[in-house]
């Protein structure tokens, strides 16, 4: 069949696959990844079916996997699949909130072979993070836990989503990851998809804020170098181009969800009409080649101006389809956070205005809310 | 009175010694009761303490450390010489720093956080041996109360400390595989700085100590001043050496500490890697044949470091026994090359992998 369709581009083979293992969470924060519509326990995937997925992800190049969720540590069977990761010769990364049972199955993490953790933090002062993420006691188990990482010897990696309740927090952030012996610190921007969409104007900063934040960054980079390697998110409705998203649709990564759909990356059911495989149903090579939401905007070739004549097409790879879904209406349009896009400007007004006035209150993550993407109404109307 | 306080002959004289005599009588006090010579100094340079006992004279030495601008400033209060003070107070300034920051204070406090302490706590002061306090303060009241000649002969032990700091240095990054330059960074600034002021306070001294009796309390405000750090030194062993008795409220291993102090070592910032270094790969750090994609790869935290057929050759022997020189041998063998040429390439190499935090030493 390959034979048939020989102008179609060929397909690298993934880099990375991010498995959410489940969208049970104690963290609340108002800006999760996860879509509005959680996936309940009774429909995960079960441990053999993920181990299965691994040993494909592993035959087709795939060299590290992102234990992630919700809250990876929730699953019962975690220490058997991080095994099955090391078994594999995968590269283990757990992207975990270290509160609830985390701490107590890290030792045996560890001894299975995880390669490295990535911890989340909502803010330096506890009151602050513990109110972002809506558990109270949460940082003093924070701290617990990466004490534990470190006393291991596993790398640690913080991550801190940067929004206005806590850019302020930026060094602090710093100091922490230093302090807490971290050998890399994420200071990532919100990205506005998902919960964060919902809660944007709660989170979105104004500029000069974002401008301080990314002269911190650059200041500390130097100072720390050897020691703290610092990477930095900018937040997109203030850059010039957009991120490549996911390193580009289909390139590198996979995100598989709770229940075992395959998307191109974790927002991608955002978008309407996308047909998704379930590896239920099919092998994880058959869905990277061929399954339509991986077909529909890997490459060029799906490309309007001006990203179709840009010099920058297989840099960004026209940004993010999400966000241009979101804020352009149409998923195959130039992501608006792009400086190309006609719609940049008036982005860039709506963050500003936004910013300007007194948040409103966060809506919390929860599983089985009511809340509606205001997107879904935009795109239904 | 000599069984209580042995002092130099010169001292014991009744005649007026000469400047060079005297400078000779200084020098043989702390010849013979500098603190260099004490116990726990010497356990300390040849790498017989623990890190907690490291630990231990660390926090004790910040408030020595602290109270020197205090007593600098005592003694400048007394100083009725504009020109004399404008000396002297560049002693403040080595301390305090000209912003926040800087200075010899915050160097401490680096090298007390470089073994592993929280900055608050040791800010606090809480866990300091009360021994220490009362030497450290008695120095204090010393320059406050007696003659302007006897306060600046009490700093003249900065003639001895460039000895005692060289011996430090070397014998601490030698024995103790938590400590780094960077940590030590203080004794730096002091090698230049403690001779220049020791150098006018002599002078100062010589040129003022002009009677017998003059140059009698002189040298005995030097002795005082020996003892001050002597007995610091004595608090510190009893406590935490032999009979190991802390006192009640006194720093407890293990109190005081960030959550953990390993990654001093790897943090090694300022230092680049030499040719002894045995470099290896930290947990979380893999070479991976990728079949895939029919190269080797480095996969780290989140990210994958392509290699070319070079860096594969030098990481397939990075293991942490091998030193940077031994791989250089090896590669040469192999390659029939000069062996050190392919030195001076893999340490750049290498220290470029240290930078990003994927190689450890």
């Amino acid at each position: 069949m390959n034979a048939l369709t020989p102008n179609r581009p060929a397909v690298p083979a993934p880099v990375g696959l991010l498995a959410e293992l489940t969208h049970r969470c104690p963290l609340r924060c108002p800006y999760c990844s996860n879509p509005l519509e959680l996936d309940r326990r009774s429909g995960e995937l079960d441990t053999a079916t993920w181990q299965r997925v691994l040993t494909e992800a592993s035959g087709l190049g795939v060299l590290h996997v992102h234990l992630s969720g919700g809250e990876p540590t929730a699953r019962n069977d975690i220490v058997e699949i991080t095994k099955t990761c090391a078994d594999l010769g995968l590269y283990s990364n757990l992207i975990t909130s270290g509160v609830g049972g985390a701490l107590a199955k890290l030792q045996a993490l560890y001894d299975v072979g995880l390669d490295h953790v990535q911890l989340s933090v909502q803010g330096v002062d506890a009151q602050n993070a513990e109110k972002i993420g809506g558990l109270k006691n949460a940082q003093p188990q924070k701290f617990a836990f990466a004490a534990k990482v470190v006393e291991l010897g596993l790398p640690l990696t913080l991550n801190s989503v940067i929004h206005r309740g806590n850019i302020h927090e930026v060094s602090g952030f710093i100091d922490l990851a230093v302090k807490m012996g971290a050998k890399r610190l994420e200071v990532a921007h919100t990205q506005y998809y998902g919960w964060a969409y919902v809660n944007r104007a709660a989170l979105m900063p104004d500029k000069a804020q974002v401008d301080e934040s990314i002269r911190i960054v650059e200041a500390a980079r130097e100072r720390l170098k050897g020691q703290l390697v610092i990477d930095l998110v900018v937040p997109d409705y203030y850059a010039k181009y957009p991120k490549a998203c996911a390193g580009g649709w289909g390139r590198k990564l996979m995100n598989v969800t709770p229940q075992g759909k395959v998307l191109p990356c974790h927002a991608a059911e955002t978008i309407p009409g996308l047909e998704f495989w379930n590896v239920n149903d099919h092998s994880l090579g058959d869905i990277w080649r061929d399954a339509p939401a991986f077909t529909a905007y890997r490459g060029t070739d799906w490309m309007k101006e001006p990203c179709r004549s840009c010099d920058r097409r297989e840099k960004d790879w026209g940004g993010c389809r999400c966000q241009a879904l979101a804020l352009a209406g149409d998923a195959a349009a130039t992501d608006p956070a792009c400086s190309l896009s006609p719609l940049h400007a008036k982005v860039r007004a709506l963050a500003t205005e936004e910013a300007a006035e007194t948040p409103p209150d966060y809506i919390y993550r929860t599983i089985g809310s009511n809340v509606r993407s205001p997107l879904k109404e935009e795109v239904d109307s | 009175m000599n069984a209580v306080f042995p002092t130099p002959d010169a001292a014991d004289s009744q005649r007026l010694l000469s400047p060079e005599e005297l400078e000779a009588a200084l020098r043989d006090i702390g010849a013979r009761r500098y603190h260099n010579l004490h116990p726990f100094h010497r356990l300390l340079h040849d790498g017989k303490l623990s890190k907690d006992q490291v630990r231990a004279w660390a926090l004790n030495r910040y408030y020595y450390q602290a109270m020197i601008p205090v007593k600098d400033a005592a003694v400048l209060a007394r100083m009725t010489d504009a020109a004399l003070r404008r000396i002297w107070r560049q002693r403040i300034v080595d301390h305090d720093g000209d912003h926040e920051g800087d200075g010899g204070i915050e160097r401490w406090l680096k090298l007390a956080e470089g073994v592993g302490f929280d900055r608050d706590y040791v800010l606090s002061t809480r866990g300091i041996l009360s021994a220490t306090k009362f030497s450290v303060e008695a120095y204090v009241h010393f320059v406050s109360e007696k003659t302007l000649l006897e306060a600046i002969a009490s700093s003249l032990t900065e003639m001895f400390s460039p000895t005692i700091i060289s011996e430090r240095v070397a014998g601490m990054l030698k024995n103790y595989d938590f400590i780094t330059k960077d940590t030590l960074a203080y004794f730096d600034k002091r090698l230049t700085q403690a001779p220049r002021d020791a150098d006018f306070a002599l002078d100062y001294v010589k040129q003022h100590a002009t009677t017998p009796e003059l140059q009698r309390r002189a040298m005995a405000a030097l002795t005082f001043k020996c003892n001050v750090l002597w007995t610091q030194l004595d608090a510190l062993y009893f406590a935490y050496v032999a009979p190991g008795m802390i006192p009640p409220d006194a720093w407890r291993p293990g109190e005081g500490l960030v959550a953990d102090a390993a990654p001093v070592r790897a943090a090694a910032a300022g230092g680049k890697m030499t040719a002894a270094d045995r470099p290896r790969l930290p947990r979380g750090v893999r070479l991976r044949n990728d079949e895939t994609r029919g190269k080797y790869v480095l996969l780290a935290p989140e990210r994958t470091f392509d290699l070319d057929d070079n860096a594969v050759a030098v990481l397939k022997l990075v293991d942490g026994t091998r030193s940077v020189a031994d791989i250089a041998d090896e590669l040469g063998r192999t390659y029939a090359a000069d062996p050190r040429a392919i030195e001076a390439d893999i340490l750049v190499m290498l220290d470029g992998l240290a930078e990003k935090r994927v190689l450890e030493r």
